[in-house]
């Protein structure tokens, strides 16, 4: 797998330069500088609080930084929210879905808002089938849906988008480990497709095996970055619990 | 962009099971109003043109006999139901639809239909004006308050904002998509009054179309204002919970509260003298008179025509000073009317401005007082009839009096006329006020209802800026 540095041609896609939040006299993000580079998976980890979140929000422009810059393909979010909104997807811990519209509508709903709306029934119908979605599912109405098929939909509804970028906000927690197994292996057709992603996760051995690279975090600071190629699981979870410690 | 999330929101409220049952039972309550409304007003006009003739029949074939008495038998008059009163019956039912015309008084109206009303007719009376200013509205809080709030709490919104659209747009849409719904719900139903009113009107016709056509816009503005304030709300509300109760309170104050202050706060600050109360003052000015107004004295009246005539004894005039002097009794009794229904009217009027005032509180009052002039149901039009109907009485009264003073002398009571005088009485030609008379009278709900409209726009449009993505 290449590196952020052997990709140093490339413009990142997701850059943090000195990145801040404050809520109150809470510093939920303090100075976070990193790179994501088209096809590298970088995995945020660290405990509940330690910023993962705030990082995701910071770059969906959902809430405004404090200091520092949040920018997608060299866009400033804060200034160019549109833009760099349509060079993203974004699926979050829970796809929440309309429930009176079926799977199918509903991508094609969130399709057509993030500009796709030219994409045809029949060729949703195959990102559905494409993201783990049985054929015969997607006309249901999401209502009978499971947590697990849910998410299938909100995968399609990244891949039907073309987005540059994608964002995931503890995507496989609460899937068993074969939806997992199948998450993963999407986020991996995903970034040989030259997507950049960044995924905040408590799952280290999904990070191990889906990232590129993986930055721990705590107390809202970047506190370390691996490269996922040098190191195994067990070095992985040994790291981050020496992290943990104070 | 935004005609996905029309379409969707459309959608989605259509097939929710809850708008459908919502809809069928506001549909069905709008329909059966609507037919009900017409059936009556058409029932009553029907009535009251059958007693119309037949009292037009009465005074023309009512024999030979003095003119004086003629005036005594009277006529009926019967105020029209204009074509959009089956929409919203006002003041009507307490107010009387037809007034007896005789000499000497100003009667007032009968044939009200609330006097005869069982105790449960008065709380359950629906008209289709109700329908649409209560239950429409709560059918929108019902559609409305979840539009953000629900999808915070959910975290659709989320998603959806990660798309790329704007808050803006979004809601822009999801009002569009709701109104979509309900026009599934109210098309019909406009439909269905301007062919009631179209091909079968129930009343005369007092520019009905264009009437219709100004009280569509009055309640599709108040619909919009009652959208546009839910779509603040939920945008502002922490869940779609708080955004329902806050609404349901607004409904509450605007449809229950609101309506009630205003009747007792207009009373209170501009009192109308009870019923036998007025009755007794003008009985008792028309026997003194008051300080500027006098009864006629019959021995000056009678000693002015002898000079006029330049005779010495009543005997010698060549009129009868009898006729003179009734119609000047009829002239003070006018005095006395004007002078007391006058202050009443004009204090039902600024009873009706505090009306309109407090519509700055609660949009239903302007557009109860709009629908109502409208419909031709308010105080002011019933105020219109009766002073038309006034006139036409003095107008008898004093063509009955100059004709006995004119075809008869003093002191021969063996004068009668006959059915010639009393077919030369034209009947009463009312001519309904016009939509730009209606119009003038209700500026003040005209501009209340607009600055709701707008500034119940301009809140949806800050609050949903600012809506917090959850």
């Amino acid at each position: 797998m290449q590196t952020a540095e052997s990709r140093a041609g490339h413009t990142p896609l997701l850059e943090a330069r000195g990145l801040s939040k404050d809520y109150g006299d809470t510093r939920a993000l303090d100075s976070l500088d990193l790179t994501i580079a088209p096809g590298e998976v970088y995995c945020l980890l660290g405990p509940n609080g330690a910023g993962k979140t705030t990082t995701i929000n910071l770059f969906l422009g959902f809430v405004a930084p404090s200091g520092g810059q949040a920018l997608v393909s060299g866009l400033d979010v804060a200034t160019h929210d549109r833009e760099t909104k349509q060079r993203l997807a974004y699926i979050p811990e829970q796809v929440m879905l309309y429930r009176n519209l079926s799977g199918l509508e509903n991508l094609e709903y969130f399709a057509a808002l993030g500009g796709r709306g030219s994409v045809g029934r029949e060729r949703l119908t195959e990102i559905l089938v494409e993201a783990g979605l049985e054929r015969d599912s997607v006309d249901r109405r999401v209502s009978e849906y499971s947590k697990g098929m849910r998410q299938k939909v909100g995968i399609a509804i990244a891949i039907a988008k073309e987005a540059d970028a994608l964002l995931l906000d503890e995507p496989t927690s609460g899937l068993d480990p074969k939806a997992s197994n199948e998450f993963s292996a999407l986020v991996e057709r995903l970034r040989k497709r030259d997507v950049a992603v960044l995924m905040a996760t408590h799952d280290l051995f999904r990070a191990k095996d889906t990232g590129t690279r993986v930055g721990i975090m705590r107390y809202g600071r970047l506190v370390t970055e691996l490269s996922t190629d040098e190191i195994g699981h067990a070095d992985l979870e040994r790291i981050y619990l020496e992290h943990m410690h104070d | 962009m935004i005609r996905h999330i029309v379409r969707k929101e459309f959608t989605d409220v259509v097939r929710d099971g809850r708008f459908r049952w919502c809809s069928v039972l506001v549909g069905s309550l709008l329909l059966i109003s609507l037919g009900h409304g017409w059936v009556q007003a058409r029932n009553a006009q029907q009535e009251h043109a059958a007693a119309q003739a037949t009292a037009r029949e009465h005074w023309e074939t009512q024999g030979e006999k003095n003119p004086h008495s003629a005036a005594h038998y009277g006529i009926y008059a019967f105020k029209p139901r204009l074509a959009l009163s089956f929409v919203d019956e006002g003041v009507d039912p307490y107010t009387g639809t037809s007034v007896w015309l005789e000499a000497h008084r100003q009667n007032d109206f009968l044939l009200r239909p609330a006097q005869d009303a069982t105790a449960a007719q008065r709380i359950g009376a629906l008209t289709a004006a109700q329908v649409l200013q209560h239950l429409v509205p709560l059918l929108i809080i019902l559609l409305t308050f979840g539009a953000l709030a629900s999808e915070r709490e959910r975290g659709t919104l989320r998603q959806l904002l990660a798309t790329g659209i704007g808050r803006r747009e979004l809601a822009a849409g999801k009002a569009l998509g709701i109104s979509g719904a309900l026009a599934l719900l109210l098309v019909p139903a406009a439909l269905v009054g301007a062919a009631a009113l179209v091909v079968a009107s129930p009343g005369p016709a007092a520019s009905p179309l264009a009437r219709g056509t100004v009280l569509a816009g009055v309640y599709l503005g108040y619909f919009t204002a009652f959208l546009a304030l839910s779509l603040a709300v939920s945008a502002w509300a922490r869940s779609a919970r708080t955004a329902l109760v806050i609404l349901l309170a607004v409904w509450v104050v605007n449809g229950l509260v609101a309506p009630r202050v205003a009747v007792d706060l207009s009373k209170w600050l501009h009192p109308t003298p009870s019923a036998f109360e007025f009755a007794r003052t003008v009985q008792s000015e028309m026997s003194t008179g008051v300080a500027d107004i006098s009864p006629p004295d019959r021995d000056a009246s009678t000693q002015r025509l002898l000079a006029e005539y330049g005779v010495e004894r009543v005997e010698d005039l060549p009129i009868n000073a009898v006729g003179v002097y009734l119609q000047e009794s009829e002239e003070f009794g006018n005095r006395i009317f004007d002078r007391n229904y006058g202050a009443l009217w004009d204090t039902f009027e600024r009873q009706g401005v505090v009306h309109e005032m407090l519509a700055v509180a609660a949009p239903l009052l302007a557009v109860r007082t709009l629908s109502m002039g409208l419909a031709g149901t308010d105080v002011e039009q019933h105020r219109h009839f009766a002073t038309a109907a006034e006139t036409y009485r003095r107008d008898l009264m004093r063509q009955m009096n100059g004709d006995m003073t004119e075809n008869s002398l003093t002191g021969d009571f063996s004068y009668a006329a006959g059915a010639e005088l009393w077919e030369s009485v034209p009947p009463l030609q009312y001519a309904a006020p016009t939509l730009g008379w209606v119009l003038g009278n209700r500026i003040l709900s005209l501009l209340v209802l607009g600055a709701w409209l707008a500034g119940a726009i301009l809140a949806a449009v800050a609050r949903v800026r600012r809506a917090e993505v959850g």
